[in-house]
């Protein structure tokens, strides 16, 4: 009873505030309508191919883009146009098709095929990924030869001599590759992609920006008063936990809700998603507690909080799909309980996948929420003491 | 008066290597208010937290009504714990603080909000029991975090510095709740670093300096220990230092500090000793601008254990 008291005080003063209500419930619906219509709105991606000599193989592949629905493929001389292009914003992304392609594969030798992208827009990533998939396809690897055109500072032609640099890359980059699984290893686009997303990285992220309660409630010598008594530390800490997950679950369930109803999200085989949405808000719970006994002060939370959110989720694959990064990036991706999350609902929405598919994630999602529960238990106990 | 409710024996607490709180006894009877004064920092919140089981003692035991602080849990339910802070949550009303803190000592239902309105009552708060805790004044919080302490009927209640910061008015209202809570029984520890409450409230008092319980008594015990001892205080201009100095070379003056603005002395007799000390203000090169001789009191007490006053 003193345990439901205390997640029932530590609730009802989050209701009545504003700020956190606006992250928690306005925020994530506001980004999940703006990027699910902005991946939706290309109906059509337009995509420049410079080939350098590939031969038959390239014809076919072009063939096949020209092929698939809402690609539009138009020719350019040379990388340097069509970088020039895609720094202009009049291609979504481009390809470029090696020489010699076509005696490579007739040799069963590795083709490496550039996929160019603006590394900071989110369309053209998600272009790039839907011609990565016809690429792959048609047997052929990817390199996402990315290059970032500064939004902010940079000149135009300073971009233009990243594009010059880019030009001599393309030959020698090895390491950015796609694995060949075809469209298997991306999110559908539109609000199938962002709604999934955004909810790992809203919950996470809400989380640990609410982990400043524990630290105002332990400023405000609350904890205290509640110990003085008969209340255990132990009862204070799952009290808490029971607040964070009510959080997290609410949440998910708004977004959940929100996606289904109102821009049609499948959200997949509904015994896994259950089990994904209850453990990725155990992970958030934990989080969230741990983030209250690592930081000093709500303002701290506050703006920690969020960037480290916000970073866990790009590195984790929930700004664009991992499966355009380099496998080091991939690799340390996977170091946040993100990308699992993602790698999960991937599974279970562009695979059809169930339980047994998302099973290995979720045992690693649950080793997570186990890790940071249990350190936060740690450490909210010597606060208590 | 009853049997010792609240019973400390040699309570110690370091932190760090420092000594907070040196082997402290005290015993507190129902009915009865015992003060515990002090200076800032001499280890008075200390001693409390030991006692109310949110610390634990390095050393030493505290029993309430017989049982053990430290070991039973349940105990908790005895005491009624006024925190030297207000701990209260600014963005929910009184009734919901008080609501919320009364189900942890396992109140609910009707008897919970009878008891959070004997609560608002008791404090004078009941007409402001629906509004935010951050939209009270000072003494309004002071006294919320009073009621808060009392929901659950505590045989003991603890009270730490519940005055300070707290504007006159309020300050008597509460001093006068807390005799009445003398007059029904509970036992009440009360610590202030203000003389004058301690010596108008508390039925005994404990002074406590640098951790340690340098004596214990009622207010007459605590003067009569002094002897017929007065206090001349001297208000000057110039090195107070050098007139506090000059003045205990007078023979008969048995201490002399700086405190507030003035010279404290302590001297066995105030009026035969009063043109000497005067005399030697003049030889300081010091002149005095007004003199005042005073009663044994507590403060005089203080002075006379630790020769230093306790106001800083
Ligand atoms: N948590 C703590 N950590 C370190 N030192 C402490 C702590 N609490 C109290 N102290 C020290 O113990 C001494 C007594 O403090 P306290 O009991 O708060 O005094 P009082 O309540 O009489 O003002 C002080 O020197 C204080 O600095
Ligand atoms: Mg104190």
């Amino acid at each position: 009873m003193t345990v439901l008291a205390i997640a029932q005080a530590s609730l009802r003063r989050l209701a009545r505030d504003r700020t956190a209500l606006f992250f928690l419930i306005v925020l994530p619906v506001v980004v999940i309508v703006i990027v699910g219509a902005t991946v939706r709105g290309f109906s059509t991606w337009k995509v420049g191919v410079v080939d350098l000599g590939a031969g038959s193989a390239g014809r076919t592949l072009v063939t096949a883009l020209e092929d698939t629905p809402g690609i539009a493929v138009s020719p350019y001389p040379n990388a340097k146009a069509l970088t020039k292009a895609i720094a202009r914003g009049e291609l979504n992304t481009g390809v470029v098709l090696p020489e010699g392609m076509a005696a490579a594969e007739q040799a069963g030798r590795t083709v490496s095929v550039g996929v160019v992208v603006e590394r900071a827009n989110t369309s053209m990533q998600a272009a790039a990924t839907a011609v990565g998939a016809v690429v792959q396809a048609e047997g052929a690897r990817v390199q996402a030869a990315q290059f970032a055109t500064r939004q902010a500072g940079g000149t135009f032609t300073a971009n233009l001599s990243l594009a010059k640099d880019l030009e001599g890359h393309l030959a020698r980059v090895e390491v950015r590759t796609v694995q060949a699984q075809a469209n298997a290893s991306i999110l559908p686009e539109g609000f199938s992609y962002s709604a999934p997303t955004e909810l790992v990285l809203f919950v996470f992220l809400s989380a640990i920006a609410g982990g400043a309660a524990i630290i105002e409630t332990r400023r405000l010598g609350l904890y205290e008063r509640i110990h003085a008594a008969p209340v255990r530390a132990g009862g204070i800490i799952v009290g808490e936990a029971i607040t964070y997950l009510a959080i997290a679950l609410g949440q998910s369930l708004l977004i959940v809700a929100v996606g289904a109803l109102a821009f049609g999200v499948s959200w997949g085989d509904p015994v896994a998603a259950a089990l994904l949405l209850v453990i990725w808000s155990l992970v958030g719970a934990g989080a969230g507690m741990l983030a209250g006994t690592l930081f000093k002060t709500p303002e701290q939370a506050g703006a920690i909080g969020p960037v480290t959110g916000i970073g866990f989720g790009m590195l984790g694959g929930c700004m664009w799909p991992l499966a355009i990064v380099s496998p080091v990036m991939r690799d340390i991706g996977h170091a946040t309980p993100h990308a699992w999350a993602v790698d999960a609902w991937t599974a279970l929405l562009a695979r059809g996948g169930t339980v047994v598919t998302i099973l290995p994630d979720l045992a690693v999602l649950a080793a997570f929420a186990a890790g940071f529960l249990v350190l936060a238990t740690l450490r909210l106990r010597r606060v208590l003491a | 008066m009853g049997e010792d409710l609240l019973r400390c024996d040699g309570l110690r607490r370091t932190f760090g290597g420092r000594v907070a709180v040196d082997d402290v006894s005290l015993h507190v009877a129902a009915g009865e208010i015992y003060g515990l004064l002090g200076p800032n920092g001499a280890g008075k919140t200390t001693t409390i937290k030991m006692i109310c089981g949110l610390l634990d003692p390095d050393a030493g035991s505290v029993s309430v009504g017989g049982r053990s602080v430290e070991r039973e849990l349940a105990v908790r339910m005895l005491i009624g714990y006024v925190p030297q802070d207000v701990a209260l949550y600014p963005d929910l009303t009184a009734r919901e603080n008080l609501g919320f803190l009364g189900r942890l000592y396992h109140l609910r239902g009707r008897e919970l909000s009878a008891r959070v309105d004997e609560a608002l009552e008791l404090t004078d708060l009941q007409s402001r029991g629906g509004d935010r805790v951050d939209s009270f004044s000072g003494g309004m919080k002071r006294r919320l975090n009073i009621a808060a302490g009392l929901l659950h009927h505590p045989r003991l209640l603890v009270l730490d510095e519940p005055t300070v910061g707290v504007d006159p008015q309020s300050r008597h209202a509460i001093l006068e709740r807390v005799a009445e809570f003398r007059r029904r029984g509970m036992a009440v520890l009360y610590t202030t670093h203000y003389m004058e409450e301690a010596e108008r409230v508390c039925d005994r008092v404990g002074i406590i300096d640098h951790g340690r319980l340098i004596a214990e008594g009622t207010r007459r015990e605590l003067v009569d220990r002094l002897g017929q001892k007065d206090r001349i205080e001297l208000s000057a201009e110039g090195d107070l230092d050098a007139l506090a100095a000059a003045c205990r070379s007078v023979a008969g003056v048995e201490a002399a500090s700086v405190s507030d603005g003035a010279v404290q002395i302590v001297v066995g007799d105030g009026r035969r000793l009063l043109p000497e000390v005067i005399e030697a203000a003049e030889h300081a090169g010091v002149p005095v601008r007004s003199v005042d001789v005073v009663e044994p009191d507590l403060e005089a007490v203080f002075l006379h254990l630790t020769g230093t006053a306790l106001r800083e």
